[in-house]
């Protein structure tokens, strides 16, 4: 294979190609997907065919990642489908303002201030919790079309 | 079920009355007697299929009465119920006009019952007493009558004639399957003549129902779920077909040709669905009656097809060989873009491909056709020589020196298409890799002509080179990848083996190399287009190191160490992609288990090491990672995640052990040998904090657990002791856990909770061996003045100063504990008393004042 069939331009500008075109056969259980312009993760994958002796067709169950909704789409297998450019990146939490807004330290030194917290009481107070207990705590932030939310949780510091 | 042993009891009193009163009664009167019995009690008796109590009886009676008796009383039974079934047209339409089907169903049965216990001719020759044809040519007609109401009802319930259509097809079955010995198998001529006549109305109406179902509404066809469950029938149809060889072949070739015809005059004009499912059908029937699955062991042509036929020897007239290749020569048009267009529809394309790889198995350059002469002598010798020249003409025509070469190459480049011009068409390209391409690279001298190949090598190319086969899902590629690794045992000498190798991995490292060594990569690695790239490549990858043997396993060494940086940056850089992690363990998983018998020590040190860096990197992201989402399914998704990872984990560590079991290598320099127990347990240690309770629920993964930790205690007991007090406590705690914890069951059915029930028992058992050997080499090795397990045996002061008690007495407490006041399984006792042994050897003075304080407790209840 030649180079440039792998070169991967590097998407610096992050409203650029949030999504990707890829061939609805090739999408398995665990992947991504767009359906009715949310992203999702795809549950369930089934094939059947348009009558008898016709195409195949996928049928795709996914759950939106951001806000859990279970969306379905049927696409015939030849046919492309928009993935999602979900990226993850992991952040220390600094602190928690009262207005609900979380306050991280990037790689490079500079805050994130413009992420808050989930709503839902469960994970707020997951994340509450942890803070307040006074351990280091890194959050993983999961960002994909234009949304963000903190999708993971994780304790590096000491356990007291 | 309490009522059996009694009416069971009914069925030998009854029989043993007919005796004494020396068969003075018919068959019908026995009958008599058995629905003599009261309703109340033996309702079992009555709703139980009567072909049982018949079979019973007839058994009872076979086994104390033979030869002319048996035929007597067979004779008898059949004299009862023949007006059920004579005469069949009459029987089927009174059925169709509102009468019962009750008596007909169980007059089907008994015919069912008496075929289990008789020969072809035995069963013919019963009915010529009483009428002038014989039980063949009723079951025949029968049949047909069932196979044409099974056809004209249009509706979509199961009835009369399905469930009889499935009882007679039992019987014919009973009658023809091939016996092993002493039996003689052969029909009379009208028994033969009675299977043509059935197998010609079964094909017509399955026809007739192929193309009546293209009206059908329903979404359609699962085909692994249609052609399997057709399965049992079709083998019924196959062994009627085998019993009329002379004409059934050359009608399948005819209706085959016929259908043909039809499609290609139709072309363009008409709409050929209707006829394009009856060749599925057609396709589907003749693979069954060609040749049989095999079962793991490559199938020979089944014998009916090799013995008739004698006057043919020549290969290109014999009708077998004619059918063979009007299909071949058929799906070889699929390769021309237009025909495929018009004719070969994706449905259609699964029955080829499938039909293909059922018949390669057994015809395309079978073993058998490089064996010579026999020599044959006697009095038959004229015809026996025409028999074995004919046999050998089937036998060879697909030779290696024959047309073999040539239809192997047809062969390919048919898949070719499927796998290049079907794009999204998964279950015909599964067919393709898993069944069809599975089987080209089964035995070596398929191999050794696929590699010579011009399409083989095609296929390899675009594999390697091109973008073409990217397209596939996944898994396809994985399993094309070892189809193709797999196919270098075709490769005349090991250098050119492992060159094979070599050329067709080359790809998928440089790639990996490549990425993994980009100063952008954060950013790149998680757009969607090289996520699947890597994807790709890494099932790639596994499909290789799957396909490791003997011959080639430097070449797939060198692949894997080529990677082992890569892999280790890729996981980091994925360590949010839960599907890429996954790939990476399971493709660090098949390798290991393909390489590690072989390696010489210091591979085998770089192979560790690699591991264990793997293990503590997977084990830094995952550990205390919480995930958060509103969506429990997702949830759900992310512990099921954790959970097959690390199973996959505990894989690795299992395959790591088998370095001390198995050992290909030549070094006989110890020093420098692994010490592969500190390995595994190393790797425990790493992986156990990510085990939780939770997931040690999961079946599975409690299976590897614990059979890994019962393998590591028995076989190094003495490693345990070195453990530092924190892995020891951990490790013996989940070895209390798998002692007294049985999972609650919710499963859907008695059979799976039986299943679980004794996987259950499997794992607590394995957890007693342990302890078994844990505790006895403490015992041993105190008896000899040594240590054993030194401080954890004797107890340790913790962090407050308080003395934690040793391991052995915690575990002859708990082991005590259930013993007396748990549920447990019987088969556990002999396990769990090899475990109390020790422990009690152990710790005698604990034991006596445990069962001293049991006995002040009774005495001050009693």
């Amino acid at each position: 294979m030649s180079d440039e069939e792998h070169h991967f331009e590097s998407k610096a500008d992050a409203g650029a190609s949030k999504t990707y075109p890829q061939q609805a056969g090739t999408i398995r259980k665990n992947g991504y997907i767009v359906i009715k312009a949310r992203p999702c993760k795809v549950v369930e994958v089934s094939t059947s065919k348009t009558g008898k002796h016709g195409h195949a067709k996928c049928h795709f169950v996914a759950i939106d990642i951001f806000n859990g909704k279970k969306l379905e789409d049927i696409v015939p297998s030849s046919h492309n489908c928009d993935v999602p450019h979900v990226n993850r990146t992991d952040y220390q939490l600094i602190d928690i303002s009262e207005d609900g807004f979380v306050s991280l330290l990037t790689e490079n030194g500079n805050t994130k201030d413009d992420l808050k917290l989930p709503t839902d009481d469960n994970l707020l107070s997951q994340i509450k919790d942890g803070f307040a207990e006074g351990k280091d705590l890194v959050v993983t932030v999961m960002s994909a079309m234009g949304e963000e939310q903190i999708c993971a949780l994780k304790d590096i510091g000491p356990k007291n | 079920m309490a009522q059996e042993p009694t009416s069971s009891e009914q069925i030998c009193g009854a029989a043993a009355w007919i005796i004494r009163e020396g068969m003075k009664i018919t068959a019908h009167s026995a009958l008599c007697v058995f629905k003599r019995q009261p309703r109340g009690e033996n309702e079992w008796f009555m709703n139980r299929p009567v072909s049982k109590t018949h079979g019973a009886a007839a058994w009872i009676i076979v086994e104390l009465y033979n030869g002319q008796m048996q035929e007597h009383h067979l004779l008898q039974m059949l004299s009862g119920i023949i007006q059920w079934i004579n005469p069949p047209d009459a029987v089927s339409t009174a059925i169709e006009c509102g009468k019962s089907e009750s008596e007909m169903l169980d007059g089907c049965r008994a015919l069912l019952s008496i075929a289990t216990i008789t020969t072809p001719m035995m069963f013919d020759k019963l009915l010529k007493s009483l009428s002038p044809f014989g039980t063949l040519s009723l079951l025949s007609t029968l049949t047909c009558e069932v196979v044409k109401a099974r056809v004209a009802n249009t509706t979509e319930e199961e009835t009369w004639s399905y469930v009889a259509r499935d009882i007679l097809l039992d019987t014919w079955t009973a009658l023809l399957v091939p016996t092993v010995s002493g039996r003689n198998d052969a029909l009379p001529p009208e028994g033969i003549h009675a299977a043509a006549i059935v197998f010609n109305m079964i094909v017509e109406c399955e026809l007739k129902a192929a193309s009546a179902s293209v009206f059908d509404d329903e979404d359609n066809s699962d085909y692994q779920a249609s052609i399997s469950a057709m399965d049992q029938r079709l083998s019924s149809y196959a062994l009627i077909a085998r019993a009329a060889i002379d004409v059934t072949v050359p009608l399948l070739t005819r209706l085959f040709s016929e259908r043909l015809a039809l499609l290609h005059q139709g072309r363009g004009t008409t709409n050929p669905t209707g006829t394009l499912e009856e060749l599925y059908s057609l396709l589907l029937i003749t693979g069954h009656v060609l040749a049989d699955e095999g079962e793991g062991e490559t199938p020979l042509i089944p014998e009916a097809l090799q013995a008739h036929f004698v006057d043919i020897v020549e290969a290109e007239k014999h009708p077998v060989v004619v059918l063979s290749c009007s299909i071949i020569r058929f799906a070889e048009q699929s390769i021309d873009p237009e025909m495929r267009a018009s004719i070969f529809s994706p449905r259609l394309m699964e029955a080829v491909i499938w039909f293909l790889a059922r018949w390669s198995n057994t015809y395309l350059m079978p073993f058998e056709s490089r064996r010579g002469n026999n020599c044959i002598s006697g009095p038959d010798h004229e015809s026996q020589h025409r028999s074995q020249l004919s046999r050998k003409a089937l036998i060879g025509f697909c030779g290696e020196h024959n047309q073999g070469k040539l239809v192997l190459d047809i062969i390919v480049r048919i898949s070719m298409t499927t796998l290049i011009s079907y794009p999204g068409e998964k279950d015909l390209q599964a067919l393709t890799c898993y069944q069809l391409l599975t089987v080209l690279v089964r035995r070596r001298n398929l191999c050794v002509h696929l590699v010579t190949l011009d399409s083989w090598r095609n296929l390899a190319n675009a594999f390697a080179n091109e973008r073409s086969l990217f397209s596939l899902t996944a898994p396809h590629q994985r399993s094309l990848a070892e189809t193709l690794a797999r196919s270098a045992i075709g490769m005349g000498n090991t250098e050119a083996a492992n060159q094979h190798v070599r050329d067709l991995v080359g790809h998928m490292t440089a790639y990996l190399v490549d990425i993994s060594s980009k100063d952008d990569l954060t950013t790149v690695a998680q757009q969607p287009d090289a996520i699947l790239s890597v994807s790709c490549l890494l099932e790639r990858l596994r499909g290789a190191a799957r396909a490791s043997q003997p011959r080639t396993w430097k070449a797939i060494y060198e692949m894997g160490f080529s990677v082992m940086n890569p892999l280790l940056t890729l996981l980091e850089i994925y360590k949010h992609e839960s599907a890429v992690v996954y790939l990476i363990l399971k493709f660090v998983v098949n390798w290991v288990d393909g390489q590690i018998s072989f390696l010489e020590a210091k591979d085998t040190a770089v192979v560790v090491n690699f591991c264990m860096r793997l293990l503590q990197l997977y084990s830094s992201h995952n550990i205390g990672k919480i995930s958060l989402s509103l969506s429990s399914r997702l949830l759900n998704e992310a512990k099921t995640e954790k959970y097959k990872d690390l199973r996959a984990l505990l894989q690795l560590l299992t395959n790591l052990c088998s370095k001390d079991l198995v050992d290909f290598s030549s070094d006989s320099c110890e020093a420098e040998n692994t010490d592969i127990a500190q390995v595994i347990y190393l790797g425990l240690h790493i992986v156990m904090p990510l085990i939780s309770v939770d997931l040690l629920k999961y079946p599975k993964l409690r299976h590897d657990y614990f059979a890994l930790l019962s393998h590591m205690f028995e076989v190094y007991p003495e490693k345990v002791a070195q453990l530092n007090a924190e892995a020891f406590a951990h490790l013996l705690g989940t070895l209390d856990y798998g002692i007294h914890h049985q999972a609650s069951w919710q499963v859907a059915s008695k059979d799976m909770l039986h299943a679980a029930k004794i996987a259950d028992t499997e794992v607590v058992n394995m957890c007693l061996r342990a302890l078994n050997a844990l505790a006895s080499y403490h015992y041993k090795e105190r008896g000899a003045g040594k240590e054993g397990l030194g401080s954890h045996a004797a107890g340790l002061k913790d962090l407050n100063g308080n003395l934690q008690e040793g391991v052995l007495s915690r575990f002859l407490k708990s082991l005590l504990q259930l013993l007396l006041f748990e549920d447990y399984s019987t088969e556990l006792v002999s396990s769990a008393a090899d475990a109390l042994l020790p422990l009690i050897l152990c710790e005698q003075g604990l034991y006596q004042a445990i069962f001293l304080n049991y006995c002040s407790e009774l005495d001050k209840l009693i």
